[in-house]
């Protein structure tokens, strides 16, 4: 399938019955925020939505509408830069805080060819992503080609062109250990927010489809080893975050003993401070440094003064938000 | 007389602190699980066997400080034993190494390891049968 992050995937049949789509990307916005830049939308025959997100409000339209045409006239033209002009109330409508310039880039992409230049930057992008790196689509805006460069490679690679740089990084792996009602709530918003959920507990009566039909992967076993085996298998422990909402040391001991010198996004644990002041002295007992240790977050999540399962959900959710975002250490 | 709920705690949380033979066993000879579906313990005992006697034993377990304490005291005592004198092993024996009975709800922590422990001797008794 198309990936939220607007990537071409030939294998999605959707795609497989479009002569060529048009991938638009939006690459400046002057005088206003910059969150948006990079958004993307995969569009098909008749202005159908592919993939991607939408950039917004009026902009949406134009951009479907310019996107319909260069696929209609199929006259050789490849790309197209589309500026647009939005007033105040215009760009707070999509999110920006004030008005401006768009400028959104269009590609005609023919999603069947392995030689179309969009198709290669975006299988070596899908590559590096799956593998746990972070990506950098780098295109020359006027008229050149995109390379997709791990972010490593980035060095070693320069341009004289105007060049947008899209960093795309790979999905988190959130693993929750622990099949409670708050693990059952933090699904649900995961799936919101495109990360992969892997639920862990020793106890079958609570890991099984039924409790949890938004997770990726629901592990009955013994919790420390299948912790172990989803971080190998999610290939870069940046991008795992391990979230215990167990409430039990005899889960939590063995994966922080684990985890606690691996470079993972997150680590947080439920708990009281008092519950996680003797954990963390046990361990430091045991030999963690006390810069180790502060690396658990508990108690765990932001203090939005929730109380049920579903709020306490959320304000891990968001702290793990806050902590990729680098708002919270 | 002693304190024995007061001793059977100390021996308990010294043995969760420091627990004897934790760990994988890279050569096991046998290797059994166990689990309590209610609390979710969860353990593995692994045994190297030679020439019908118990070489190493080790665990693994993601599990409560009795059960750990357990596991740690019976993989302690199987070494050196025959194989066959595995199953003579038993609750009493459990108990009196911890200095006591756990609580009546706590039982099935201790009696876990034990119980998977025979299972890795029969499995071991299994094998050397097999042709």
């Amino acid at each position: 399938m198309s990936t939220p992050n607007g990537l071409i995937d030939p294998s999605d049949p959707r795609l497989r019955e479009e002569e060529a789509v048009a991938v638009a990307t939006l690459v400046s916005a002057t005088g206003s925020s910059s969150k948006k830049l990079g958004s993307k939308m995969i569009v098909g025959r008749s202005g159908r939505l592919l993939g991607g997100v939408t950039i917004g409000g009026c902009v949406d339209a134009q951009v479907i509408e310019a996107a319909d045409a260069m696929i209609a006239r199929n006259d050789g033209e490849r790309r197209r830069l589309l500026a647009i002009s939005l007033d105040d109330d215009e760009a707070w409508e999509i999110g920006l805080t004030c008005g401006g310039t768009l400028e959104v880039m269009i590609d005609r992409v023919d999603p069947k060819s392995s030689d179309d230049p969009v198709v290669v930057a975006h299988q070596r992008a899908r590559a590096l992503l799956d593998s746990g790196e972070t990506v950098v689509i780098a295109t020359p805006v006027e008229s050149g080609v995109p390379t997709a460069l791990a972010e490593s490679e980035l060095a070693g690679w320069s341009s004289d062109d105007r060049v947008f740089m899209d960093r795309i990084a790979p999905p988190l792996t959130a693993i929750i250990v622990g099949a409670g009602e708050i693990a059952m709530s933090m699904t649900h918003f995961a799936r919101e927010l495109d990360w992969r959920t892997v639920v862990v507990d020793g106890r079958e009566r609570y890991a099984n489809r039924e409790r949890f039909p938004d997770a990726d992967d629901v592990l009955v076993g013994m919790p420390s080893e299948l912790v172990a085996r989803t971080m190998t298998e999610a290939r870069s422990p940046k991008n795992v975050a391990i979230v215990l909402v167990s409430h039990d040391y005899k889960y939590e001991l063995p994966i922080l003993r684990n985890i606690l010198r691996e470079p993972v996004a997150y680590i947080g644990m439920l708990g009281s401070r008092k519950r996680g002041v003797a954990v963390r002295d046990l361990l430091r007992e045991e030999g963690f440094t006390d810069d180790e240790l502060a690396r658990i977050h508990s108690p765990i999540g932001l203090d939005i003064g929730g109380k049920s399962s579903g709020e306490v959900a959320l304000s891990i959710v968001a702290e793990l938000v806050a902590v990729r975002s680098g708002r919270r250490p | 007389m002693s304190d024995r709920p007061t001793a059977f705690r100390a021996v308990v949380l010294e043995h969760f602190k420091r627990p004897k033979n934790r760990g994988p066993l890279e050569d096991a000879s046998v290797s059994a699980e166990g689990a309590n579906p209610l609390c979710g313990d969860r353990i593995r005992v692994q045994l190297r066997i030679v020439d019908g006697a118990v070489a190493d034993a080790r665990f693994t377990a993601d599990a409560c400080a009795i059960c750990i304490a357990a596991a740690s005291v019976l993989t302690e005592r199987a070494r050196g034993m025959r194989v066959d004198a595995l199953q003579v092993i038993d609750r009493a024996w459990v108990e009196h190494a911890l200095d006591g009975a756990p609580p009546p709800a706590r039982v099935k922590c201790a009696t876990l390891p034990l119980d998977t422990l025979h299972r890795a001797a029969e499995m071991a008794r299994e094998q050397s049968r097999a042709p």
